[in-house]
């Protein structure tokens, strides 16, 4: 880089790094409140060891930050491999104008909430170890994990460059990194698939500690069918916030897709939802849980089950029936917070069930947690408000690797537009 | 204890095999329910083809009312009114049902008669007050009559009317009438994307319509009640 | 041209899958061929008279504080991280009844598998030793552990996974465990596992109606280093008897044996989808044109 573009890029960075908009927004003032508390926290954390911040339990050894950023919030990133799949590999161009925002999600997200995992891991200098080969512990599903988080989370990268070389006008890399983009998604999809249930397979081993009527050995296969949905939902959501949010920075196509997207994502989400729910069936089966049920432990069961799985996907369906958003958005809501329940359950409600004592978490735990959400939050909007993320490439991008709503026939749209004519009524 | 008693690893397997094929049964009926809707989307694609401009017929001196429906004076002083060859084209084969009486008095905007067809109807308004002399009865016993033609032998009622100038004064004619009749023309194009369309299909309109689309003959006999209702609705009784 | 492309990926991954998966899958778990034998501990609960002799030497060994609480009929106390064995009194159907507790040192330890730094590591000599060097502090061996044997030390800024090593170092200087040294009582015996196994057996042949007719370790999670007799059934000294005998690392196998298959089946399969989805949407492109 000779001198003038030296001062150029850094003129650039200085300018984008100026935060854009309104300063003192609710939301704003709420997120940097939360992080700056939990940097309080996590200092005294770090210096007083785990149990000072955490309510610490050695018969539940994980807690919030694991149980609910790392594994919870994991399975809401998983819109990214969907959503690629859909776009990349079976060539559904109705979809990319979601790709780009929900594959930076994810990316943030995995930083995020993996990062997470290493606040509560009580020795993290040493997390080096199973990464350079000191000593790697391949019979561990968690080695296996983080392996997969650190390989997709670099996958993920370099399918968000090409927008970052946008961005940049790095007009060479950005071909390069487009052509990458394939292979990246197939690696990224297989890891995925990997990852997803990985963290299901974490409790494989914890059978005597988790209630019957949630531990199987289909734990695996029912966090990666779930994933779908999760993420899926989450896009619905992210969707509908950004419409509102981000509309300045948002292409027109973009916006006027907006309902199909969403109605399209209903029907995956139904059909998925209703997989699942008929494969928990068949676990339930398996396991001949009929006898849980008429417990409260089996009640607490339906209500996730029936309440929060088979509901929303009617919902799913009834939304997308009859073409209705707000069902739609209704249905991605109590989806969510299916995911959360269930994922709880797993890790820690119905982990140690027989343990009377209830261990809710710290206040400074839930400060936290939310902290490292706030995090991924504002720097998502950073990044949305200065890339082409949800916005047009600019013009010299050539291809059809171009951030656009699905190809139309330019000529139909400006036909709806001419139709508008307005007719007359003749008097006499 | 292992080893003392008999334990069956596969006892579950015989429900479960049952289950999966209840399960498929359930899933091939689910998935039609999911996609119930496209069916009609692909029926109204398909259908865009080819009901043109070219082919409706417009005698140019009736009086045509936003209803499509016609009206005509003859020099006896007796008005006659019918429907007009839009309604025929889109609609088909039709049965008329709720015929008024001779004797009986029609005011304009009352209900002139109802067009059935499979279950499915629409209802026209009259576009003139007056008295009923004559209600055409060949017309459910030979219903071609009335596609064959709608404006001679396919007339409806013979009425006196009360206000001919003052009702008569909103219709078209002439060839105000056939710009009219074109643009309907196009409304309907438009309504058949934008309403049913938008109601029973995700695909935005946008990538329907190519440039010159036809509708096909008959339409509305293709389509399910809900269309007709959406027709009614939307259309016919759409006031601008 | 993209149908032979697909065909030469196909063929890849077959042969990729049976060099690095073939040999494994369905292959005989490999067993270490070496003389050393795993030992263990025997513990005879009839033996045991709640001394906590035990308790007292461990801590001395490994710095903790004594005890302050004895072996009490319906109170339970429990390992912590400043306790690596514990002594518990029970009311069972033949009286008081004292068990102790410690890690069992698995033949097949849940926790040595679940550990991603090995910092848990099953040695060849049999204990399950905590290596300070390599551990994270994930805390994965207490999730896993089927006894809640690990503990953590939650309270310290440089945290430590607490439990019984068997004495390691001493056992590497010839010495026995000092639990073991130390009893009083005789109840606790040091030796190889199969000796061991046999000596119980012996016991429990040599006196019927003394001793409930198990060995709790033998096949338990695939069998533990140290094994228990007791006077009564040992679901009424505190022990669960729904823990299995298949060693806990097994529950794992299937989900990390498809681990490669999936990666290399998925990307072929991702890669054909991709082929037919471009040759699709080329064939309409060329329908469009000719029409």
């Amino acid at each position: 880089m000779n001198r003038e573009q030296h001062t150029g890029f850094l003129k650039f960075i200085t300018y984008e790094l100026k935060p854009k908009g309104k300063i003192l927004t609710p939301f704003n003032v709420i997120s940097i409140i939360t992080i700056l508390a939990a940097i309080v926290i996590l200092a005294i954390r770090f210096t007083s060891g785990l149990g000072s911040v955490v309510h610490a339990s050695q018969e539940r050894p994980w807690g919030l930050w694991i149980n609910f950023n790392v594994i919870t919030g994991v399975a809401f990133a998983g819109g990214a491999f969907v959503v690629t799949f859909m776009v990349y590999i079976l060539g559904l161009e109705k979809y990319r104008p979601i790709v780009r925002a929900t594959v930076l999600y994810a990316l943030l997200a995995y930083i995020f909430y993996a990062g997470a995992l290493l606040l509560d891991l009580g020795r993290p200098w040493k997390v080096i170890n199973p990464i350079i080969g000191n000593s790697f512990g391949i019979s561990s599903v968690l080695f296996l994990v983080a392996w997969h988080f650190i390989l997709y989370m670099g996958s993920l990268f370099i399918e968000f460059c090409p927008t970052i070389t946008e961005w940049a006008s790095l007009k060479r890399q950005r071909i390069f990194f487009a052509s990458l983009t394939l292979a990246v998604v197939i690696f990224g999809i297989a890891l995925s698939t990997l990852h997803q249930s990985g963290l299901g397979a974490l409790f494989l081993m914890a059978k005597p500690k988790i209630h019957p009527l949630w531990y199987s050995e289909f734990i695996p296969i029912l966090f990666f069918i779930s994933s779908i949905f999760a993420g899926l939902s989450l896009v619905i959501v992210l969707e509908t916030i950004g419409q509102r949010v981000f509309k300045d920075n948002m292409s027109f196509l973009h916006k006027s897709s907006h309902r199909y997207i969403m109605l399209s994502l209903a029907r995956i989400c139904t059909v998925s939802m209703f997989v699942y729910f008929f494969m928990t069936v068949l676990v339930f089966l398996h396991g001949k849980n009929y006898t849980y049920i008429n417990s409260p432990w089996g009640y607490w069961y339906l209500v996730e089950v029936l309440g929060f799985v088979l509901l929303p996907c009617m919902f799913f369906l009834y939304g997308y029936r009859r073409r209705n958003i707000q069902i739609v958005r209704i249905a991605a809501a109590l989806t969510i917070i299916g995911i959360i329940l269930n994922r709880l359950n797993i890790s820690t409600i119905a982990f140690q069930w027989y343990d009377r004592s209830v261990h809710f978490p710290t206040w400074m735990e839930i400060v936290v947690s939310f902290a490292v959400i706030f995090v991924q939050i504002l720097v998502f909007r950073w990044i949305v408000r200065r890339m082409p993320v949800y916005a047009e490439s600019p013009s010299w991008v050539t291809g059809e690797k171009q951030n656009k709503s699905f190809t139309l026939k330019d000529k139909s749209f400006t036909l709806n537009n001419k139709r508008r004519k307005k007719w007359k009524v003749s008097t006499k | 204890m292992e080893g003392f008693n008999k334990v069956d690893i596969f006892d579950t397997k015989g429900i479960e095999y049952l289950f999966v094929i209840g399960y498929l049964l359930f899933l091939i009926i689910f998935w039609n329910v999911v996609n119930k809707h496209e069916r009609i989307t692909k029926q109204i694609k398909k259908v865009i083809s080819t009901l043109s401009a070219s082919i409706l017929r417009i005698p140019q001196g009736l009086f045509y009312n936003r209803y499509h429906t016609w009206s005509h004076l003859e020099e006896s002083g007796v008005a006659r009114v019918g429907l007009d060859d839009f309604l025929q084209h889109i609609t088909g084969e039709v049965k008329f049902t709720r015929l008024k009486n001779p004797g009986e008095l029609i005011d304009k905007g009352d209900l002139l008669t109802q067009i059935d067809q499979d279950g499915k109807h629409l209802k026209v308004f009259s576009p003139i007050s007056g008295r009923i002399l004559n209600t055409n009865s060949t017309l459910n016993e030979v219903p071609e009559i009335f596609n064959e033609d709608p404006y001679k032998k396919g007339w409806i009622y013979k009425i006196k009317p009360s206000d001919w100038m003052k009702e008569t004064n909103s219709c078209f004619m002439g060839e105000e009438a056939t710009i009219w009749s074109t643009e309907e023309l196009d409304r309907f194009k438009d309504f058949l994307t934008g309403g049913p369309m938008r109601k029973y299909s995700s695909e935005p309109s946008m990538i329907l319509l190519q440039d010159g689309g036809e509708i096909r003959n008959n339409i509305l006999s293709e389509l399910p009640n809900e269309v007709w209702i959406d027709f009614q609705k939307e259309f016919l009784n759409f006031t601008h | 041209m993209g149908i032979n492309r697909r065909n030469f990926l196909k063929t890849l991954g077959v042969v990729g899958g049976t060099l690095t998966v073939g040999k494994s899958f369905g292959a005989p778990d490999s067993i270490k061929k070496s003389d050393t034998e795993f030992s263990g501990i025997l513990y005879d609960s009839t033996l045991c008279g709640g001394c906590q002799s035990c308790e007292i030497v461990c801590a001395d060994q490994y710095g903790f504080p004594y005890p302050d609480d004895e072996p009490v009929p319906g109170v339970k106390r429990e390992l912590i991280e400043t306790r690596r064995v514990v002594v518990n009194c029970f009311n069972t159907s033949k009286g008081e009844q004292y068990m102790r507790k410690a890690c069992n040192h698995c033949n097949n330890p849940a926790c040595a598998s679940a550990c991603l730094t090995k910092a848990m590591l099953k040695t060849d000599e049999g204990p399950v030793i905590w290596r300070e060097d390599k551990c994270m502090g994930c805390r994965s061996c207490m999730i896993a552990c089927p006894f809640d044997v690990p503990k953590f030390d939650y309270n310290s800024p440089n945290p430590k996974i607490q439990k019984c090593r068997m004495c390691f170092e001493l056992l590497q200087e010839g010495r026995q465990p000092v639990c073991v040294e130390n009893c009083p009582a005789e109840a606790l015996l040091f030796g190889k596992r199969r000796d061991l196994i046999e000596i119980a057996k012996a016991r429990i042949f040599a006196e019927p109606e003394k001793y409930n007719h198990t060995i709790y370790g033998e096949h338990e999670v695939g069998g533990t280093g140290v094994i228990y007799l007791a006077s009564v059934p040992f679901e009424e000294l505190g022990f669960r008897n729904d823990l299995g005998t298949v060693s806990y690392p097994e529950f794992n196998k299937t989900f990390l044996y498809s681990v490669p298959a999936v990666l290399i089946l998925w990307p072929a399969f991702l890669l054909g989808l991709h082929s037919a989805s471009v040759e699709r949407k080329l064939n309409k492109q060329q329908k469009e044109e000719e029409s």
